[in-house]
């Protein structure tokens, strides 16, 4: 279970995030809102790369405000960037090998979780080709296959379908759906598609202007009015 | 991660071998002197292309860390009856807990202000070397007296010019095999990806402050080893061989000559050292290398990123490039 309380988040006079609270349980949940809502703030709070002015991030109790960066990832806690993080002369195996290297994997284990993760997200054949020779969504699954090694607790994914074809989008729905049933983390997807949220989040929360104002079942929340009038219907 | 040792690594391993037995018995006494300091110079250079060229950062405190490294090797060489090498190796690792240290600003600073703050530090340096001067073998911590310097202990097998110019670039060699396996290895990843973004890195577990300050360690080390060798070599060392200037010219060799590769290093040492020398020996003003220095500089940061050692390469996979399709 994840427990966003009252969290604040301010960039000199943006309020970012607005004394915000979040309680998750579903197993994939969504999180949409207009530009600038705070979404990617949200994600930045949970893996330590803003300052919290006030409030807590807990998951199954345990507080990761407080913790370094890195040692929340090893905890668990795995993310994708908005704007896709592929190093050029890292291989894709090399992308997922820097994980196991942080968490201390042996030997044996990594060499399975390397080919199970890139089998999943289906990118066996890129293994060996570094970042610098990969097509845009073939970075976006290296990225989300980075997420799934080294026992993942929970998994942010920021806009993972930003600028892919309807074709990617088909396939990514698929790997998404399937990452807690094979994986077992916790998701949090941030996106701008309707479809895909609707597709695969149980539930979705719907920021604006760093308040939370839907939360619950997804259908229902796309139905609500006031969304509807903050963002689907710009 | 396929690196397969392959044939090549062989073949390279091989000529490196045979450049270490034949190298000694072509050059004159003279030469093998100055082929020495260079190949030490090379060894010092390999630390600043490391942090450059993996992490993005500008060290200007190497030539000052070498000297660290001959200073501790001269202390216990006179204090102390310890082998060559182990006395080596410590200089190495004092070094590397020096360069360590300045790693500390790095770990928040970038560019022109970490380049300024490491170049401060080799100021401080300069001053104490000034002061203090280096162990000659006389009383005292400082070990310094008003004499001529004593004997410093080659290792049993390097007695001679031509033998510890062997030992040198055994040393090197090894050197550059560790550089080597950082690079392929975790280190070597992390590296990639802080370069990259600290985020990310972090993102992915790595601890960047650790990382850094690892690799400012590394470059501490080779510069520690080049300082003890630099001292078993010469037999004693002079406060102003070790000036800050000096460093900046060490890093913009090494960007001469090419920070990604270990040729880069062999050739920033050839310059830094060689070449004033050749023209000594032409009997033209060594002050001139500077401006030769300073177009190469040039050169290489409007044309040629990966400097002269990327060219070189890229000409030999084109060349062979070309047999292959003339083969066909
Ligand atoms: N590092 C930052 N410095 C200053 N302002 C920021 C920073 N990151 C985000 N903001 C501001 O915070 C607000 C929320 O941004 P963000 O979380 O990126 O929104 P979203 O991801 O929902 O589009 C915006 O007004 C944005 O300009
Ligand atoms: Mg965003």
């Amino acid at each position: 279970m994840i427990d966003v309380k009252n969290l604040t988040v301010r960039f000199g006079g943006v309020v970012a995030l607005d004394d915000l609270s979040l309680n998750i349980t579903d197993d994939v949940v969504g999180l949409i809102g207009p530009n600038g809502a705070g979404k990617t703030t949200l994600t930045n709070a949970f893996s330590g790369f803003v300052n919290v002015a006030s409030g807590s991030v807990s998951v199954n109790g345990l507080n990761l405000i407080g913790m370094a960066p890195h040692k929340r990832s090893r905890w668990g806690l795995a993310r994708s960037f908005q704007k896709v993080q592929i190093v050029s002369d890292l291989t894709v195996e090399d992308h997922l090998a820097t994980v196991l290297d942080a968490k201390g994997a042996n030997r044996s284990l990594r060499e399975s979780a390397i080919a199970r993760a890139l089998d999943f997200v289906g990118i066996s054949s890129a293994r060996n080709i570094p970042g610098a020779d990969l097509n845009p969504y073939q970075r976006r699954k290296t990225e989300i296959a980075k997420c799934l090694v080294g026992a993942p607790r929970v998994i942010l994914l920021d806009e993972p379908g930003g600028g892919l074809s309807e074709h990617e989008m088909q396939d990514l729905r698929r790997i998404i759906l399937g990452i807690h049933p094979e994986f077992g983390a916790q998701i949090l997807l941030v996106d701008h598609d309707v479809e895909l949220i609707r597709d695969v989040c149980t539930s979705t929360a719907v920021l604006d202007f760093g308040k939370l104002i839907a939360y619950g079942n997804t259908a229902e929340v796309l139905r609500d009015e006031v969304v509807k009038a903050a963002y689907l219907g710009r | 991660m396929a690196r397969r040792i392959s044939g090549k690594n062989f073949i390279t391993l091989a000529v490196v071998l045979m450049v270490i037995w034949l190298l000694p018995l072509l050059l004159s006494s003279l030469w093998v002197k100055v082929v020495t300091s260079a190949v030490i110079f090379s060894l010092a250079a390999t630390g600043v292309s490391i942090l450059f060229a993996q992490l993005g950062l500008i060290n200007l405190s190497q030539v000052a860390l070498i000297g660290v490294g001959g200073w501790v090797l001269l202390r216990l060489n006179y204090a102390t009856g310890l082998p060559f090498t182990v006395s080596l190796l410590a200089g190495g690792i004092v070094a590397a807990i020096i360069g360590a240290v300045f790693a500390l600003p790095a770990v928040r600073m970038r560019g022109l202000y970490l380049a300024l703050v490491t170049l401060m530090a080799a100021g401080a340096l300069q001053i104490l070397f000034n002061a203090f001067q280096f162990p000659n073998g006389g009383e005292g911590f400082w070990g310094v007296a008003q004499q001529s310097a004593g004997d410093v202990r080659r290792p049993f097998l390097a007695q001679t010019d031509g033998a510890y110019l062997r030992y040198v670039m055994l040393v090197v060699a090894i050197c550059f095999t560790i550089v080597g396996m950082h690079r392929f290895a975790a280190p070597g990843r992390a590296w990639a990806m802080i370069r990259q973004s600290e985020a990310n890195a972090m993102a992915a577990g790595v601890n960047v402050t650790f990382y850094k300050t690892w690799a400012f360690a590394l470059s501490g080390f080779l510069a520690g080893i080049s300082g003890g060798l630099l001292a078993g070599a010469l037999q004693q060392l002079d406060a102003r061989t070790f000036v800050a200037g000096d460093s900046i010219l060490l890093f913009a060799l090494s960007i001469v000559g090419g920070a990604y590769h270990w040729l880069g290093a062999i050739i920033a040492g050839l310059l830094f050292k060689l070449l004033p020398a050749l023209f000594n020996d032409f009997g033209i003003s060594a002050d001139l290398t500077l401006v030769i220095f300073g177009i190469a500089l040039l050169h290489a940061i409007i044309t040629a990123p990966k400097g002269i050692s990327g060219q070189i390469l890229a000409g030999i996979s084109s060349l062979a490039a070309r047999r292959r399709v003339s083969r066909d």
